[in-house]
């Protein structure tokens, strides 16, 4: 029996120090994200971002983003775009108050990384690439939404005038 | 003749800013938002002084040039101009880092109306025989 004790013991520091890798992955959102979106008009940022972020730049199968966006969090800088981005006519927060990004691939890219997943929003899935950087332990990432395709507003009248695609630049410092 | 509209203008101009101040301090403590850093006890003063001695010039320029039949007609363009100003604190895109813009409206609209509702006021002391 003694002679089990040592196998015993090393292998259950084994298996819990695994554990211990796969937390270190993890990564809590700090103070301090941006995520803004511009066009020609509207401009604006989403003040209000939570979700679950695990990354490891040397085991990026293990890495995943599960992270969202409360639209009703919008602030185009006016209160009646604000009011009309809100309404049922584009985001339509009260049916749909999650914006969400969940990746199912992330890859190295040469200029950094590439997160593959389906962004949902307004009750519409699409799949779509995101690529971004990690660097000071601050994600940072630029991509487009063509809002149409999310149903998100429409394109005659006066909703027209509104961009259909949109650039997203997305800031998100982190800690352990 | 100046003097008198040059008193109007700044007495009204005073007054209104006295009014817009006031109405900012209750806006923001009865509904809470911070606008300083667009709108203050500064440009509100300078805004409503502004606008009140432009208006007691034009009215003394009325009077040099003997058209003073005309001052209905300019008092109504003062007052167009006031309600077509609020198109701007409407339309008008703050800085992001503000929040709550849906209330912006709220506390400047009124404003864009205090010189004149000041000038008018005043009027019957200055223009007593008018």
């Amino acid at each position: 029996m003694k002679k089990l004790i040592f196998p015993v013991l090393i292998g259950a520091t084994l298996f819990f120090s695994a554990f211990t890798f796969m937390r270190s992955a993890s990564w809590k959102i700090a103070d301090g994200y941006s995520i803004k979106f511009s066009s020609s008009d509207p401009s604006g940022v989403f003040t209000s971002f939570k979700g679950d972020i695990a990354f490891d730049a040397n085991n990026l199968g293990a890495s995943k983003f599960n992270v969202s966006i409360d639209p009703a969090s919008i602030n185009t800088g006016n209160g009646m775009k604000n009011t009309k981005a809100k309404s049922d006519q584009y985001l339509d927060v009260t049916k749909y108050p999650a914006i969400k990004f969940t990746s199912s691939k992330i890859s190295k890219t040469a200029a950094g990384y590439e997160a593959t997943g389906t962004l949902d929003m307004h009750g519409v899935q699409k799949q779509i690439t995101i690529p971004f950087t990690f660097a000071n332990n601050t994600f940072t990432g630029s991509f487009t939404v063509n809002r149409v395709d999310y149903q998100v507003g429409g394109t005659t009248g006066m909703a027209s005038h509104t961009a259909t695609d949109l650039k997203i630049d997305i800031s998100v410092p982190v800690t352990k | 003749m100046i003097q008198k509209s040059f008193m109007q203008g700044l007495i009204s101009g005073i007054l209104a800013a006295v009014a817009g101040v006031i109405y900012m301090k209750i806006y923001q403590n009865a509904l809470g938002p911070d606008f300083h850093k667009i709108v203050n006890i500064g440009n509100i003063a300078g805004g409503a002084i502004f606008a009140c001695m432009l208006f007691g010039l034009l009215s003394w320029l009325l009077e040099k040039f003997n058209m003073l039949k005309l001052k209905g007609w300019f008092y109504i363009v003062i007052a167009v101009l006031s309600f077509a100003s609020i198109i701007y604190p409407i339309s008008i895109s703050l800085p992001l880092d503000i929040q709550n813009p849906e209330l912006f409206p709220g506390l400047v609209i009124p404003m864009h109306f205090f010189p004149a509702l000041a000038y008018f006021t005043i009027e019957p002391f200055f223009n007593k025989g008018n």
